[in-house]
């Protein structure tokens, strides 16, 4: 009787370790869908950017108040990474009901982009050999993986909600759908806050909600094709809210993603006859150092202004003189000018010589001046490339005179 | 049977004795209050509706199972055993004449009864408080998903009962049954978080699984995992618990 009692034990555990052993192996063994969903979405972006020859993204985008179109936008993307072309069009239709069109082509040796109001391609020649990326895969990038992690512990047990349809042809659907039901609460709670900031009743044409906001319907759909690529995206978010007059407005927000004509792209050069045409040549890239600093060295300066009488009065100039500039160190002079009128000011005024070296940007120094008084002041100064001025910033309280760090050229 | 009977009705007799029943009630009370202070604060303050009359009940279910339901199932089921360790009550109890799978299996029923109690207490309330404070969303429908949330919600947390027994049984001293039950269910949640692919092997994440009998495409491989899982967790902890129980001298 003992005996017997000890193998019905031994039984009994045994199954119930077979149950979940096989369970739980079919478990980690079979992909969930949540998991196949971003093995598409990685599958994609890896081709996208390694693989494929030629491909056409399409995403829309739309945003309804009751079933009526608020605002919506079309981009229409053609990328052909064999020959480094690509062009794009989009369609925008804003709240205020204006609609925006724009088109942009580019390859190797010219960009041209079409303007809407004037009717008008500008066609910029590049001179440098840039390589207009066209695709760079977000999973390759730095701290993609930590980004996933976190993505998926916020998933959390919602990811049970990503259903998987296979078809005979090998292709997927996967789709999944949350109602207010299974939102987390306090997801739900933080969009609404979120969105109900959006509808805040500055813009005219967006429903002022106040009352009695919330997400009511989440929905995602996706085709992954045979090959694993997504071929298409849908994603749908109802939120539903009440106006200050108990109105109750639903809100749909719908993304759609769509990806054709893989290895079938062809992108076309924009036929330019008899258009308007402005030609332009590209800027000298800026790199991320200056080539030649030494168009830097001279005087550069600045007006000093103090409110008086409910007006600006110019009572004198600074100067920041550069003597002597190369790829490594800029030496020159700082001093401030006043009017005759205002030589009262001119006791606080300074004046110093400086000796920087450049950071290894070159284009940025920081050096450390006493005054007189036997403080240590710090000074940065950058060089601004673009509108060929110096930026030089005295860390200190300018009190009741008006000036800023910008300082241009003086030219004879 | 009937000598089960008369075991089972002991059980629970000394559990409703313990006044434990009338802290559960309490304590599911006072969540649901504050829990739907919270809401109103929430909807006067920002503006958000927080929750429907409907989905107040699945808000507290989805707060409670994760939090004071496990604590008060570990509580009850502690007591049906440790303290009657500790007492010497079970020598008392083992006179008897039901031998020991008897009394085991009725102690566990005791605990069930008692789960299934809380969570009717908290499924009357809330829904009361649902209807009483928030904007009216009632269907069938939803009233229907309501109660079925909270019936399948039941079988989690038998099986959590059961590891629970399971431990009661291994270290005899109540306080320390406790300790390691809650050490054991946060490192359980933790590594659900952390080893998210496999969160469905952890006892912890099928607390939650009642979303899954929500979904709007139902489910049934999921559940069906989940429902197999959970019974082979079930089987091995009461068997285990059992062969502890009635090796044990006392």
């Amino acid at each position: 009787m003992k005996l017997k009692k000890k193998t019905v034990m031994l039984i009994s555990f045994s199954i119930g370790a077979l149950l979940f052993a096989s369970t739980a192996l079919a478990d980690i063994v079979s992909k969930s869908g949540y998991e196949q969903l971003k093995d598409g979405l990685k599958t994609t972006a890896e081709k996208c950017s390694e693989e494929l020859d030629s491909f056409t993204i399409d995403i829309s985008m739309e945003v309804k108040n009751n079933g009526e179109t608020l605002m919506s936008s079309n981009d229409v993307s053609k990328i052909d990474r064999d020959n480094n072309t690509q062009e794009s069009l989009s369609n925008q239709k804003s709240i205020n009901g204006d609609n925006y069109n724009s088109y942009n082509y580019s390859d190797d040796k010219v960009r041209i982009r079409w303007n809407e109001d004037q009717d008008t391609y500008y066609v910029t020649e590049l001179i440098s050999e840039s390589s207009p990326t066209n695709f760079v895969n977000p999973f390759d990038e730095q701290g993609a993986e930590d980004v996933e992690r976190i993505m998926d512990a916020v998933v959390g047990s919602l990811k049970d909600h990503v259903m998987v349809k296979e078809n005979p042809d090998g292709s997927k659907e996967i789709s999944g759908s949350l109602s207010e039901m299974q939102i987390p609460a306090l997801i739900n709670a933080v969009s609404s806050f979120q969105l109900k900031q959006e509808f805040n009743g500055r813009q005219s044409a967006l429903p002022h909600l106040t009352q009695d906001i919330f997400v009511k319907e989440v929905s995602g759909k996706s085709l992954i094709n045979s090959d694993g690529l997504m071929e298409s995206m849908l994603g749908t978010a109802i939120l539903s809210g009440k106006d200050k007059q108990g109105q109750t407005h639903e809100l749909s927000f719908e993304v759609l993603m769509k990806m054709s004509d893989i290895n079938n792209t062809e992108v076309m050069k924009p036929d330019l006859t008899g258009k308007k045409v402005v030609n332009d040549v590209e800027r000298p890239g800026y790199g991320p150092e200056i080539n030649n600093p030494e168009k830097f060295q001279g005087l550069f300066k600045n007006d000093i202004l103090i409110e008086k009488d409910g007006k600006y009065v110019k009572i004198g100039e600074r100067f920041v003189e550069i003597t002597n500039i190369d790829d490594s160190s800029i030496v020159g002079r700082y001093y401030e000018e006043y009017r005759t009128d205002y030589e009262q000011y001119a006791a606080i005024s300074q004046e110093f010589k400086f000796d920087a070296n450049f950071e290894n940007d070159k284009r940025q120094a920081n050096f450390e001046y006493s005054t007189e008084a036997g403080n240590t002041t710090n000074v940065n100064i950058y060089l601004d490339e673009y509108l060929g001025k110096v930026n030089f910033h005295i860390n200190q309280d300018s009190g009741n005179v008006l000036y800023d760090s910008m300082f241009s050229r003086v030219f004879d | 049977m009937a000598v089960f009977q008369a075991a089972l009705i002991n059980e629970i007799e000394k559990l409703y004795k313990k006044k434990k029943v009338m802290v559960a009630i309490f304590i599911s009370l006072a969540v649901i209050v504050v829990g739907q202070l919270i809401i109103v604060g929430m909807r006067t303050g920002f503006g958000l509706r927080g929750v429907g009359s409907v989905e107040f009940p699945i808000l507290v279910l989805s707060v409670v199972v994760n939090t004071i339901l496990p604590l008060l199932t570990a509580l009850v089921a502690i007591d049906c055993f440790s303290s009657e360790f500790s007492n010497n009550m079970m020598r008392v109890t083992l006179t008897r004449p039901v031998s020991r799978f008897k009394i085991f299996t009725a102690k566990v029923t005791t605990i069930v009864i008692f789960i299934l109690f809380n969570l009717f207490v908290l499924f009357a309330f809330s829904l009361l408080a649902g209807f009483l404070f928030n904007a009216n969303s009632a269907t069938v429908a939803g009233f229907f998903k309501i109660v079925l949330s909270y019936s399948v919600s039941l079988i989690p947390m038998i099986v959590l009962a059961l590891g629970i027994v399971f431990l009661a049984n291994i270290f005899k001293n109540g306080t320390s049954v406790f300790f390691v039950s809650i050490l054991g269910f946060l490192i359980l949640k933790a590594g659900a978080v952390l080893f998210s692919q496999y969160s469905s092997l952890f006892i912890t994440s099928q607390l939650d699984w009642y979303n899954l009998w929500l979904a709007s495409s139902f489910p049934f491989s999921r559940i069906g995992h989940q429902l197999l899982i959970m019974l082979g967790y079930g089987i091995m902890f009461f068997t285990a618990g059992y062969y502890l129980f009635d090796k044990k001298e006392y």
